[in-house]
Order: C-alpha cells, then structure tokens, then sequence
C-alpha cells in the first residue's frame, strides 16, 4: 500500500452510533457531546443536518444527540417529515438524548412546529404569563412562548439530586450547568431521574431567590420516557457540560443503559476512502491548522469588542466563536501526533475551502465592526460556516480515530514492507508533572 | 527540546519561497542554551546565504522577571560585524509562543515579501501592497488584513526601502533597539515585515517548583534598586546619565513597560492631545512611545524642546531610520531645525558612532558601565531572553539563578561552564 492509495474497511463493532444534530436551531453546545464521546472513546459519531435527518441519517444510528439552542428553530428546520423520522427512530428502539432546547423539543404542544414533536407528556414549571422581575442578565432571561414566556430563573450549576434508580445509581447528588434548560413535571410514565435540590456558589440568580427556588427546587431535571422500543432521555441543565466530568458519566450510562439490544450494523466499506501518512497527511494538516490559526487569531482580537448578535432566539456574544474553533484546534494537535488521517474524497478540500471563507468572514466582520457597521447577517453567515468547519473537520477526526488496532496494523505492516516505515508512537503520552500556562 | 520551547526551527529560503522545518535539538539547547547563543550557532551555519536569525531566549515569555527579550542576530551592514539587536516590548513574547523557536532567514526575494508567522507555521506572501508604506501604515494595514491588534510588526519604512545604511527594524510604530542598520538588510531581502502572532503553550518540567522560584526572583527584584524606576527620563538618572525629568515631564503621559518587567522602561508622550487626558483620546494619533534614551539625551544636546525631539523621533519611526543615529549626524551638520532634520533622512549616511563597537546594539548601553562587566551582562540577558537594561538595573538576576531556573524548567542540566563558553562564543 502506498501513501494516499485507498483502502477498504468496515468499522469495529460494539459501540453505539452516536447521531449528533448539528442542523438549523443548535448552539455550539452540540461540541459538548462530541468532547464527552471523544473522552470516553465513543468514535462512531455522525453530524447529521437537518436535511440528513429528514433522509436517511438516523437510520444508521442507535442514539440520536440533540443539544442546546432555538428550540423553536430546531421544531421549524426538521418540520414534519423531521418530526416523523424522530418518532420512527425512537419507537423502532432510538434513543433520544435531549439536553436543554433539546428537552424542550419533545415535550407535549400546541405552538405551531413544535406540536409535531409530542412525545413527552410532561409540562415545565418555567411558563409564565407574567414576566418576572429580571435582576440580571435581562437579555438571556427569557423567550416568548405565544402569550406567554418561558423565563429561566437561574444560570450556571445548580445542584441536583438523583432518586437511586438505574441508571442514576451513581451519584446521590451532583451539580450541572444550567442555560435555559426546563424544570420539569412529569406526567404519564415518564421516569425521574434527578430532580433540582438546592443551588451552588456558581449559581447565577436571574430573578428572586424566593422565585428561583419556588420554580427549580423539587421539580425533575432528568426524565426518562419510554417510546415504542426506544428511550427518551430529557436533561434540563447540560449533563454534557465537559466541565462537568459526574453528569456527564451518569449522561453516558444512562444512554448504555438504554441502547437498543441489537445495534445497528454498519459495515462502512467504502472503496474511494483514503489513508494518508507521512508527508502527506503532515501538509494537509498544515494547511487545516493555517485556516484555523488564522480564525482564532480574529476570534481573539474580536473577544475584545463589545458586541452581541440576536439570531433566532438566541443571543450570541463573541466569545462563542471560539466555542467553534478551541475544539478543532485541540484535536489539530491530536492528529498531528497521530500522523495519519482518513478520508473520503472531496472531503479535506471541503474543510479548507470553509475554514478559509470563515476566516475571511471573521475579519469582514471585525473590519465592520471597528467602522461601525452593522453585521447582523455576517454574523448569522459567519456562525453557520463556523458551525459547518466544526463538522467536517471533525467527521474527518472521528473517521481517523476509528481505525481500529487490528486496522491500524494492517496499515503499519503495510507501510514498514513498503517503505521505510513511518508511524511514531500514536499515543499522546501524559506527563502529569507538566503543566501549562499563559492561556490565549 | 520540550520544555520552555516549541521545538521548533523554521528556515526560509527568499530566492527559492522555499520554507523546511527542523527540531531544536536538545543537545544544540545543552551546548548553546538559547537566545543569542543559538541564533549565532545558527548565523554561523547559514553564514554563506546572509541570513538574519530571530530567536527568543531561553526564558523569554516566562514567569522570570523581565523576560521579554527576543533576539535578531545578522551581520550589521554599518560594522560588518555578526551583530545581536534586541526585540523588546511584546515582540519577544509573541515570537517565543508563535511556535518556533527560531527562524532563519536567507537569501532574498526577487519581489517584496512579508513572513507571517503564527501557531508554528510560517507563511511567505507577496507585500506588494505594503511596498513603499511607511512603518505605521504598514503596521496598520497588515494589522487589519489579519484581523488582530495584538499581531506583533517588525517591520521597515522607507529608509530600509531605499536601501539607507541607519534603515532600522522597528517593532510595530515605535522605535527599536535596532543600532545596526538590520532594517537595511531587510531592504536587500525585499522582506517588508515580519508579523507574529503567539498562542502556543509552553510546557514547564517542574512546574511547581518554577513558579516558586520565579515568585522569588520577583520579590527580590522588588525590593532591589530597580523599584521605583519609572519611565524613561527616571532610568536615564537612574544610570547616570542626565536627568530627563523636568524636560520630558510636561508631555508625559503614561509609562508602560515590555512584557512581564516590572520597570516601565517606556514612555508615552501626547504631542496632540492633553496629555494629562485620563479618558480614551479621540485623536487619532496623539502621541509616540518613547523606547530609546540616547536619541533623546542627544536631541536634547542640540537644543531641541522636548515636544521638537519626540516629533523627530516619530518621524524618524515612520520613515525606518535609527533615531540615534539621526542625532548625532544632525550634531555633526549643524542641524537644529526639526523640519531640517527630517528633510535629512534621505540623504543620511553611516558611519556613526550610535552603532557601536561591540556585538550587542549600544541601545542597552547607557550609563557608565565598566566594558567588560557590561558586555559580560549583556550577553547573559540575551541569552536567557532578559530585557537587557532591566537585567542592569536588576543585579538580583544573577547568572546561577537564572541557570537555576532554566535547568528547573527544562530538565536539562545547564552548567556555568556552558555558560561561560556560549558567553565567550557569542561576545568573541
């Protein structure tokens, strides 16, 4: 075999496919899932749009991750056809994982979009038609629902406390953050598995303490639901935080408590696909880690201007482009010690030609700004493209990190036979005596 | 080399826009143990393609204090001698955390060219649009094209264009220590500016016991001589040289130190703006940093306010040109008009004295030094990335302690008698 020649492989069995939505409503919060997979060595992961969704997307998944944003924008982009697919997944034995906007997507409606998500029969105790007094933070406090608001008391972590049943038998209490996630009241036979107990010295009130407590405390934070075959499984707070290393290892138990019996069976044999090595693979990532250097650069310098997008719903500061690019940036250097990547074709050129239309539009956008020019729809384009870099960088990183052993030695055989043998140690050893500093 | 380093060593090639990369080899570390000892040892191996070396020390953008120096090591078109010059203010930092180590330079570019480097690569792209701007506009422009204020220029105007014999290397708007006419070399290279940005990480071997040590160093510094020192006109007194204070006092602004040392060794001046003004100005371009004491003591020599002098100096870091020698060649020819002094600049000619005899730019050079003793120090502060008039100031940093620290940072073991050969290699 030869450098950039293609292979054939089908991929290891054993671990879920994970569906992680990256479509039209999500926030950067869909990066949190893909860091708690990464960490626990979950790489079968697919980044699926809206319009993949609406296809055939699910249908080679065994668990569907939807992450925070624009609950309303989520119902609209997956429409109907979206909101059919959903249901069919779980009911044939999917499992669902709601966190934040996507706890709120399944629960019962009568909002236009959203009532073709009807799963859950539960209510959430954050409605109200008299707004409440905002003590802070006015512009991330609440949403319109119809009438009515949904307002969010608090933000941050919060303390939880989980009622000993399985798959929450971990942890007798933990804390989570919380961005505009629902309190809960379960209905029908939905299951609780933690329920808001108490606050933390992280906690950020939004509106009276007196409120706060009368709106979170007792209420559930997690709700299990049974659907058809499949699972629903509905986080208020962020169980994926990465910060938040207990909930985020009760977020994966639960989801391997709930897998269906017999996972999907992919055998990803696709004969364009390319291993590259060597030189190759070093000047393709040079040229992903130019474009992506060159984003964060501007992301840095915009961090210090003070500016805020309302797009959908949701409100967006410049600190969350980073939120987009640290990610990528991180596993650049995983790759780099790995000295081989994965492909299919057409992929990497696809990557840099939007990382490098995202870095032209970061500073389009910082040029505007400093003279002062309005760049609401840059923005909306720039947060798109930022979003799209993420996943086919990361479609790429996931393919890479699949290789199984038997795979990687088949590939190392070949190259020592063929050449002069290439691969270094590609595990990233850790020196705990280390330590950085001087962050960006 | 993985501690205190990126471990890397970018090498550029002009003529052919060729770039290679190699590792900074532990064993170069542990013979020449950074800064302008390896930037020499690396001068000394491209020495047949004119090359220019940039470097950091080995301890530069560290917790030690004063550790903001970087290094261009060249051989200087006015002395013809291998010569260091200093990088001070951030451009040191953000040339340690750019992710080299080290970049050699050679050979030259048949069409202007600027190198950006950031994140551990470096990029050659054409600087067509930045050919014939002057140093602030350049600054500003590539600045803007990267979409980054922090982005750190070195950079040359029209002096080192036009191929001037006291073309200086400017660092950002503000003058550098650059004595030896490095800006012309950049003009033979067609090479318009270097822009660097840095966001690595650097690993620190123990990092505990670093810090601790760092913290040391820090509250011995602070309660040395040094405290106190404020500025430019209080380090002029501070050395021994005359007392800028009363003259320089009503243009004062602010002072404002070079990364991470603790004496402000710069000074702002509002020339069209209050300069007591204590909110953001709305004037464009109020004033200039003043980074330089000998152009002032010798403008001052001639005669000049001090409002005339600072503007000189301005115009002399918007045209490249050393403004040093700027003074004493205007002393020789009688010049004390300013406008008469700028008009000069075209026609200005080396030698000159300001550019010293020694191998390190006499920009660190102030006071009365005993020669020895004071090369002796120099070298020490180039090798291990300390602000040179700082590390005068700041006897506290002595040569064991900064062994010490640098042995503790990168778990390699760094001997004075290494020391005492990289010191005699590199002042020889």
């Amino acid at each position: 075999m030869k450098e950039n020649e293609p292979c054939n492989r089908s991929d290891d069995k054993g671990h879920p496919r994970i569906g992680i939505y990256i479509g039209r409503g999500t926030s950067h919060s869909w990066l949190w899932f893909v860091e708690v997979f990464d960490r626990i060595g979950f790489f079968d992961l697919a980044f699926l749009t809206e319009t993949e969704l609406r296809g055939d997307g699910l249908d080679r998944c065994d668990v569907l991750a939807m992450s925070g944003g624009d609950t309303f924008a989520i119902a609209k982009g997956l429409g109907p056809e979206g909101a059919d697919k959903l249901a069919r997944f779980i009911a044939n034995g999917g499992l669902y994982i709601g966190s934040c906007a996507g706890a709120y997507l399944p629960l019962h409606s009568s909002k236009e979009h959203l009532n073709l998500f009807n799963f859950v029969p539960a209510k959430i105790a954050n409605l109200t038609r008299t707004l409440p007094e905002a003590r802070r933070l006015r512009e991330k406090f609440c949403t319109a629902y119809g009438c009515a608001y949904i307002f969010h008391p608090v933000r941050e972590a919060v303390r939880l406390t989980t009622n000993g049943f399985a798959p929450f038998k971990k942890a007798p209490s933990l804390d989570a953050p919380l961005y505009g996630g629902p309190p809960l009241i379960a209905g029908g036979s939905a299951q609780v598995l933690a329920t808001y107990s108490g606050f933390t010295e992280k906690t950020v009130f939004l509106v009276d303490k007196k409120l706060a407590s009368d709106t979170l405390l007792g209420k559930a934070a997690v709700i299990r639901q049974k659907m058809g075959q499949g699972y629903l499984h509905l986080y208020g707070p962020h169980f994926e935080h990465p910060r938040f290393t207990v909930a985020n290892q009760l977020l994966t138990d639960a989801m391997l408590y709930d897998l269906r019996p017999d996972p999907v069976q992919i055998h990803e044999t696709i004969a364009s696909e390319e291993i590259i090595c060597g030189e190759a693979c070093r000047n393709l990532l040079k040229n992903i880690k130019r474009e992506i250097s060159n984003a964060r650069i501007v992301a840095v310098g915009l961090e210090t201007l003070p500016v805020q997008w309302t797009i959908g719903n949701k409100l967006y500061e410049t600190a969350k482009i980073r939120e987009f690019i640290e990610p990528v940036w991180r596993r650049i250097k995983r790759l780099e010690k790995l000295n081989r990547m994965r492909l299919l074709p057409g992929q990497a050129g696809r990557l840099l030609q939007v990382a490098s239309e995202t870095t032209a539009l970061l500073r389009e956008v910082k040029r505007d700004l400093k003279s002062g020019i309005d760049t609401l729809y840059k923005a909306k384009d720039l947060f798109e493209r930022l979003n799209r870099t993420s996943a086919l960088f990361l479609e790429i990183y996931f393919r890479t990190k699949r290789m199984g052993d038997s795979r990687i030695k088949e590939f190392r055989d070949g190259q020592q036979r063929l050449s002069s043998g290439f691969l270094p140690d590609h595990q990233g050893r850790v020196c705990l005596r280390r330590c950085r500093y001087r962050s960006p | 080399m993985e501690n205190l380093a990126s471990n890397k060593i970018s090498i550029v090639d002009l003529a052919t826009r060729n770039i290679i990369e190699e590792e900074l080899d532990d064993d170069l570390v542990l013979e020449k143990i950074g800064g302008a000892g390896i930037t020499k040892s690396l001068y000394d191996r491209f020495a047949d393609e004119d090359p220019i070396v940039l470097g950091a020390g080995l301890l530069t953008g560290s917790l030690v204090p004063g550790s903001s120096l970087g290094v261009i090591t060249a051989k200087s078109p006015l002395t013809g001698r291998v010569s260091h010059v200093p990088l001070s203010l951030d451009a040191g930092m953000e040339l340690k955390y750019s992710g080299f180590d080290y970049i050699v330079i050679k050979g030259a570019a048949d069409k202007p060219v600027y190198l950006w480097i950031h994140d551990g690569i470096a990029d050659l792209n054409d600087a067509g649009d930045l050919w014939g701007k002057d140093v602030w506009a350049a600054t500003d422009h590539i600045r803007d094209l990267m979409g980054d204020d922090l982005i750190q220029v070195l950079g040359i105007g029209e002096a080192g264009e036009k191929g001037s014999d006291l073309a200086q290397i400017c660092i950002n708007y503000w003058q550098s220590g650059d004595r030896m006419a490095f800006g012309n070399l950049f003009g033979k290279k067609r090479l318009k500016l270097i822009a660097i940005r840095g966001m690595g990480l650097l690993e620190i071997a123990e990092p505990e016991e670093f810090i601790e040590k760092c913290a040391g160093l820090l509250s011995a510094v602070k309660s040395g001589g040094a405290a106190g020192i404020r500025g430019i006109a209080a380090m002029a007194a501070a050395v021994g040289e005359e007392d800028l204070g009363g003259w320089l006092q009503p243009l004062t602004h602010k002072h404002m130190a070079c990364f991470n040392t603790s004496v402000p060794t710069n000074t702002f001046v509002f020339l069209d703006e209050d300069p007591a003004l204590l909110k953001e100005t709305a004037v464009a371009e109020p004033g200039f940093l003043l980074t330089d004491i000998s152009p002032l003591l010798k403008l001052k020599k001639l005669g000049l306010t001090a409002s005339d002098a600072c503007r000189v100096l301005k115009a002399c870091a918007t045209y490249g040109i050393d403004g040093a020698s700027v003074a004493e060649l205007s002393e020789k020819a009688g010049l004390t008009d300013p406008e008469a002094i700028k008009s000069s600049f075209p026609s200005l000619k080396g030698p000159v004295s300001s550019s010293g005899d020694a191998v390190f730019s006499p920009w660190a050079a102030i006071g009365n030094q005993e020669k020895d003793a004071w090369m002796r120090r120099q070298a020490v502060a180039y090798i291990f990335g300390i602000h040179p008039i700082f590390a005068q100031l700041a006897p506290e940093l002595t040569e064991e302690k900064l062994l010490d620290i640098s042995s503790i940072g990168t778990e390699l073991e760094l001997t004075s008698e290494t020391l005492e050969e990289v010191i005699a290699d590199i002042t020889g």
